[in-house]
């Protein structure tokens, strides 16, 4: 038994059907018998230079442990999957089981942008009202809209 | 000390710990210049590599 690394970049164009590529993913590697310790959903990146003409990729990381003997028939059927642009797979000695940078940067990036949006449409809020409010009611304006952005990550945290 | 920050453990993921380490036209930095250990020099350009053939960064400027 050997522990792996993968890393996997769809094409981008796929992202919505990347539940259905997991579960065939997952297929593939128990057929194989191959264990999946842990699963790490990047999404959607930048790439640093295009690949097949794409600019961006869908980044999925494994921890994985499995036959060296077997991995060659799973690096094969790889090869002819349309989907995946790029894969790698790293012998180490050891998982790392914290989460990697990468996942911690595009969940940083994912909050940031949710809370830009948030108080992107609070300062539209605040810009409409004061407008026809005097200077002592903006103050109470503003405290009701702090209240509903929360409200809104509330929200969108149950989403997820 | 210098501007070069190295953690005690990284890897080929670790794009900002990388993107110190090489020019802005994408090549290797010399050790003499950045004064990290022969150690840590060898695994840095090995994961640069890496990171390289991911499209994490780039291996040049001059990509199309």
């Amino acid at each position: 038994m050997n522990k792996y690394e993968a890393v996997i970049i769809l094409n981008p164009n796929l992202s919505s059907k990347v539940d259905a590529f997991l579960k065939d993913f997952e297929s593939l590697l128990s057929s194989n018998s191959f264990k999946i310790l842990k699963t790490e959903d990047v999404g959607r990146r930048q790439l640093a230079y295009s690949i097949n003409n794409h600019n961006k990729g869908h980044y999925i990381l494994f921890n994985l442990e499995g036959e060296p003997s077997k991995l060659i028939d799973i690096e094969n059927k790889i090869k002819y999957n349309e989907s995946i642009i790029r894969h790698l797979f790293i012998n180490v000695k050891t998982h790392n089981g914290e989460d990697s940078q990468l996942l911690v940067e595009s969940k940083t990036k994912k909050k940031d942008v949710e809370e830009e949006n948030v108080s992107s449409k609070a300062e539209e809020l605040k810009a409409s009202k004061t407008t026809e409010k005097n200077d002592d009611k903006e103050q109470v304006v503003e405290e009701s809209n702090d209240e509903a952005s929360v409200e809104n990550n509330a929200e969108e945290v149950n989403d997820e | 000390m210098s501007k070069y920050n190295l953690p005690k453990s990284f890897d080929y993921k670790d794009v900002n710990v990388l993107k110190q380490f090489i020019t802005e036209t994408g090549k290797i930095i010399p050790a003499r210049v950045t004064g990290v250990t022969a150690s840590n020099q060898r695994k840095l350009t090995k994961y640069i590599k890496i990171a390289r053939f991911l499209a994490l960064i780039p291996y040049t400027d001059m990509h199309k």
